[in-house]
């Protein structure tokens, strides 16, 4: 392979990657607060960039002021869907997480997003335009979203840190997954942090998917394939790292072009597919977890 | 302060406390003492709200929580320490204690003032303060975990077996901090398993069996119980029924 | 005296009584109702649709039918086998596609296709269980969803076989076009296969295979102390699964005409799952429920409305998880059983099964020098805790051994030792004089151990009967038999209709007790089988032990922390204190020796 081909693969495969990444981050934290893996990150990942549609066709278009301005409000919008979404799922839940209806309230959520997608905008996807030039990397042109969901997963990983050591709250929800039996016992108002890791959770895939909406599929039915990969990064990283998600998102991006470069596109899934396998195999606690990581 | 009626609790199906009742005033130490598996643990869990009772009241203050989500008790002045020197490993000694504060709500020079009073019953605290709280030693850990309850200032403390994996040398400042806690007005249940230790600060003494109240009364009654000629020896039951 | 006048029946011991037993709860299931009303709907729809002539309703009719079967068989897989495995959408693809190939590409006959069909499903049935040996839950789920995902992209990868994206037309007319009765060899063939998985799934439930799927799926611990490999039944579920799947997508090519990659995409299997437990998991009418509710009135009751099928669809699964977690055929039953009421019903009578077991038993003369276990210096280290740090003891054949010392002594752990379930790090572990070094729990379970738990392993959805049942599943055929078919009999006609979840925990108790007992196990590993037992049900319990060691030649050991109860019914007794033997003897021995006073704190002893 000629050096610029690698050059696009690895810019490539990293961008994507970031996504993935993105949200194996917003897995975390709802994961390790209330047990809950929330199947509906997909199709909020759509929802962003569908909301990016929306919003710059508000203006007549994409434009940078625009953009900074947007982006706070679609990450607003998908976190409060996500909050509510966490509020109906956690309500019937006894603490005790032996109640497994989430696996089935979280598919039926993505069901519903899905079908909104469809009902509101067709089956076709929707095409954002990116309001930032392309940059050279070793004489091709790169879109810039490639490069921004890159910086966007470093900021929200550097933001998610902060939050757990320097804000009360951010500390609680660590100490939640460090020692449920504790942190009851200590007074913690568990439901209250439960619901807002879901609010946070939906701010990380609200800005993804604006971010990322120009190099993303917008379409009904694409949802799946960005939650199956996040998931992939979380194994690969290891359930509750956030380094891990950062690290492993864009590994899991660069197989999956590496493939589709080189056996086609169809092949890009069983790529990722064959990775999730060989982790699970090979080590299943993921790059960074810990063999004694807690499951709340 | 606590009042605990006809309480009857377990773990799913399994019943474990059956009738118990006693009460417990403020500044009062009550002791509870039992063999493994008699129900001391169950009791207080079932008390803190972390084990729903199936039968029951518990008063606080007034106030019926059988049954109440944990924080709402903690809220209400009752906290237990879990036994196991638990607290939260990855994080510093003084996040661990903004976190037991975190409970309920207090000004900054509350806090402040209530962490100053920990470091001087426990100086090793202050020392590593910024310390990880998995860097500790059990007995420290111990510690802590008893200065973050003391932070959220509870009217009602639960202390379940404060001394297992502890050495002996190491609980004389903590039974003696407990005794003064109990001394400015709150009241103290604690299990324990090593009489020797306990006994030395408790007025008043519940033996648990088998998940029932088997004897209860002051610490002096309860020296007498134990020593007791009638109680007999281990296999004099099975002897006497003649089984082979 | 015979069994049956001693009996263990609602009136043991006064046969006057007997016509006046107490009247049984409520039916314990709808099971045979339920498959009856499936199946006559199921052939009604499809014959009287065939013979109205419409294309359309005849098409909905075959297509539904083989989304049933898929359904149920992946209701076998989930609720039964307890496997989150989303890969039925891709199997059944797989299965179509294969005959879609072999028969219409290749030109074989539709039986030649259908063996191929049937092979590609079976190999994806394998190729699904592989995860699942591994993991489980939602990790299996997400890797089986994954899989089925990439499915369609497969296919169209290999478009030189499969003609990619364009799909296959498979029209098969051989099998479509109508017979003398006004059906075509499909409608038939199709007709036979959902009422045989209709009926496969309420037969297989009980037969011996299906009861050990369920232990396998509700406890893995119970599973291997029945001598059961949690990792057979998986591999068998799956393989069973993938082959009633590949039974119907064989007969899509010929229902729809036509496969494309498309039609087998991530979305079926998720259907597939949504409709069970909208359904109602448990239930035979269940996926038919599902079905309807979740494939039929939008694709065909709401048509017209084709924008908001998808958005039906996802917001019933939400609504009925959210208001009847149960499902709608679950709740139905639960409505039934609670309208219904029902007496208590007989209790668990542990005693008298004994004494008529006594009664028919060749008392057997045994060495009392027979060692049944003997571990010698053995250790066990979790990291750097060391639970067990040299223990040796011998338990001989036909005592009651008391096992004490305070929680983390090791007692638990040198229970899992004796029983399989953890491996000694050092020393040799023997169990009637075989080294059992290197079995696995579930093998040791086969050399006549017997193990309860510290919360009962109880099957909900079984009755009581079938608990006990999983009991004499166990039994191994070189077993001598203590137990006489008639007191079998009798249990089985006096709990066969009882359900479990109303017994209480004592009752639990003894059916796990009874259950070892009728696997004929020689050695019982108890643990802590007093915890939430009454001072009375202790008593009793305390006879029934010494009862099992006199009358049945069992062989007992006890971890307990009641030392009451240890006392007055071991023969020897072992204290441990963190993970070392710090006393044995017999229990006047142990009690005399200073090394282990501090265990008896206060009080006087019953």
């Amino acid at each position: 392979m000629r050096f610029d081909e690698i050059a696009i693969i690895a810019v490539r495969g990293i961008g994507l990657g970031s996504v993935y990444a993105l949200v194996a981050m917003s897995f975390n934290i709802v994961k390790v607060s209330s047990g809950i893996l929330n199947f509906a990150q997909g199709n909020m990942v759509v929802l962003g960039g569908l909301l990016a549609y929306f919003l710059f066709s508000m203006v007549g278009g994409p434009t940078q002021m625009s953009w900074y301005l947007f982006l706070p409000l679609a990450a607003i919008g998908v976190g409060i869907l996500m909050t509510l979404q966490g509020i109906v799922i956690l309500l019937p839940m006894r603490y005790s997480t032996e109640d497994h209806s989430w696996l089935i309230t979280t598919m039926a959520f993505s069901v519903i997003i899905g079908a909104v997608l469809l009902i509101t905008q067709g089956p076709n996807a929707l095409s954002v335009r990116s309001v930032f030039p392309t940059f050279m990397v070793a004489g091709t042109h790169v879109p810039a979203p490639y490069l921004l969901t890159f910086a966007l997963a470093v900021i929200w990983c550097l933001a998610l840190s902060l939050f757990r050591t320097r804000t009360m709250t951010g500390l609680q929800i660590s100490a939640l997954w460090q020692n449920p039996e504790a942190a009851r016992a200590a007074g913690l108002k568990i439901r209250r942090l439960q619901i807002v890791a879901f609010t946070i959770s939906g701010l990380i895939v609200g800005s993804t998917g604006f971010v990322a909406a120009p190099m993303i599929t917008v379409s009904a039915d694409s949802g799946f394939r960005y939650v199956i990969n996040g998931f992939v990064a979380v194994v690969i990283g290891g359930m509750g790292s956030n380094i891990g998600a950062l690290i492993a998102g864009p590994l899991v991006g660069m197989v999956g072009m590496f493939a589709a470069y080189r056996y086609g596109a169809e092949l890009q899934g069983v790529a990722t597919l064959l990775a999730l396998i060989a982790i699970l195999l090979l080590r299943p606690q993921g790059l960074f977890g810990s063999t004694t990581a807690r499951q709340v | 302060m606590l009042e605990i009626k006809k309480l009857f609790s377990g773990y799913g199906t399994i019943p474990i406390l059956r009738d118990i009742e006693f009460s417990v005033k403020a500044g009062e130490i009550l002791l509870i003492v039992g063999e493994n598996g008699a129900g001391k643990s169950t009791l207080l869990r079932t008390v803190a709200g972390l084990i729903k009772p199936t039968e029951g009241t518990v008063e606080l203050n007034g106030t019926n929580i059988a049954g109440a989500e944990p924080d709402k008790i903690v809220s209400r002045g009752l906290r237990l320490v879990l036994d196991g020197h638990q607290v939260f490993p990855e994080i510093s000694v003084y996040d661990n204690l903004r976190l037991g504060a975190s409970a309920r709500k207090s000004s900054k020079a509350e806090f402040d003032r209530d962490v100053a009073e920990m470091f001087a019953v426990f100086p090793i605290l202050e020392q590593k303060l910024r310390a990880r709280a998995r860097d500790l030693s059990g007995g420290q850990q111990q510690m802590l975990a008893l200065a973050q309850a003391f932070v959220v200032k509870p009217s009602v403390l639960l202390c379940d077996e404060p001394s297992t994996g502890l050495a002996i040398t190491l609980m004389p400042p903590i039974i003696d901090f407990l005794k003064k806690w109990a001394a400015s007005g709150t009241a103290i249940v604690i299990v324990e398993q090593h009489l020797e230790i306990a006994l030395g600060m408790a007025a008043r003494v519940m033996l648990l069996e088998r998940g029932a109240i088997r004897f209860s009364g002051t610490a002096p009654e309860f020296k007498q119980y134990i020593a007791a000629p009638a109680k007999e020896p281990p296999g004099a039951a099975k002897e006497a029924s003649g089984a082979a | 005296m015979s069994s049956v006048e001693q009996g263990i029946g609602p009136t043991a011991g006064n046969p006057s009584k007997r016509s006046t037993a107490t009247p049984l709860a409520a039916r314990l299931n709808t099971d045979f109702p339920q498959v009856i009303v499936a199946v006559i709907a199921v052939v009604a729809f499809l014959t009287v649709s065939e013979w109205s002539g419409s294309a359309y309703w005849g098409g909905i009719a075959k297509l539904t039918s083989l989304y049933l079967v898929a359904t149920v068989f992946m209701s076998i897989l989930y609720v039964d086998a307890g496997q989150t495995s989303f890969g039925q959408g891709a199997i059944f693809g797989a299965s179509a596609y294969a005959v879609a190939v072999v028969g219409s590409l290749q030109g074989y006959s539709f039986a030649v296709a259908a063996i191929a069909g049937l092979g590609a499903a079976l190999i994806g049935g394998v190729l699904f269980a592989l995860p699942a040996l591994r993991v489980q839950w939602f990790y299996l789920g997400f890797v089986t969803l994954s899989a089925s995902m990439v499915f369609p992209d497969v296919l169209v990868y290999f478009d030189s076989i499969t003609k990619g994206i364009n799909g296959i037309r498979a029209p098969f007319t051989s099998i479509t076009d109508k017979t003398a009765i006004g059906l075509s060899p499909l409608t038939l063939m199709i007709a036979l296969v959902t009422v045989g998985a209709l009926a496969f799934q309420v037969w297989l439930a009980r037969t011996r295979l299906g009861r050990q799927m369920k232990v396998a799926a509700s406890s893995t611990v119970a599973a291997q102390s029945l001598g059961i490999s949690p990792s057979l039944m998986r591999s068998v579920a799956f393989l069973v699964t993938a082959f009633g799947t590949g039974l119907a997508g064989m007969l899509y090519p010929p229902t729809v005409g036509f496969v494309s990659p498309n039609a087998f995409h991530v979305d079926l299997s998720v259907l597939f799952f949504f409709a069970i437990i909208v359904g109602g998991t448990n239930q035979p009418l269940g996926p038919v429920v599902g079905l309807i509710l979740l494939y039929m009135v939008p694709n065909v009751f709401l048509a017209s409305f084709v924008e908001y099928r998808l958005l039906i669809y996802g917001l019933v699964a939400l609504l009925v998880m959210l208001l009847m977690p149960n499902g709608i055929m679950g709740t139905l039953e639960d409505w039934r059983r609670r309208r219904a009421g029902g007496a208590a019903g007989e209790s668990l009578r542990l005693d008298r099964f004994i004494a008529a077991a006594r009664s028919n038993r060749i008392p057997r003369i045994d060495a009392p020098d027979v060692i049944a276990i003997e571990v010698a210096d053995v250790r066990k280290a979790f990291g750097s805790v060391k639970a067990v740090d040299g223990v040796s003891i011998t338990i001989r054949r036909g005592e009651i051994h008391g096992l004490v010392g305070a929680n983390g002594s090791g007692k638990t752990s040198l229970l899992n030792i004796f029983s399989g379930f953890s491996r000694a790090s050092a020393g040799t572990v023997k169990i009637a004089g075989a080294d059992v070094g290197g079995m696995a729990a579930h093998q040791i379970a086969l050399l006549g151990i017997g193990r309860t738990f510290q919360t009962p392993r109880i099957l909900p959805g079984l009755s009581v009967w079938e608990n006990l049942e999983i009991g004499l599943d166990a039994r191994n055929p070189s077993a001598e038999r203590t137990i006489p078919d008639d007191l079998i009999s009798e249990l089985r006609a006096t709990f066969k209709d009882r359900s479990i979840e109303t017994i209480p925990h004592g009752q639990r108790r003894l059916l796990e007790i009874m259950r070892i007992v009728l696997k004929e196990a020689d050695i019982l590993l108890l643990d802590e089988p007093a915890a939430g037992l009454s001072p009375d049900e202790r008593r009793t319990f305390s006879e029934l032990l010494r009862s099992l060691r006199d009358d049945l030649g069992k062989t007992i050991v006890l971890v307990e922390h009641d030392l009451d109860l240890v006392w007055g019914t071991a023969d020897r007794v072992t204290v441990l204190e963190t993970g070392r033997v710090a006393a044995s003897g017999t229990p006047q021995e142990v009690a005399a020796n200073p090394a282990v006073s501090h265990m008896f704190i206060g009080g006087q002893r019953a």
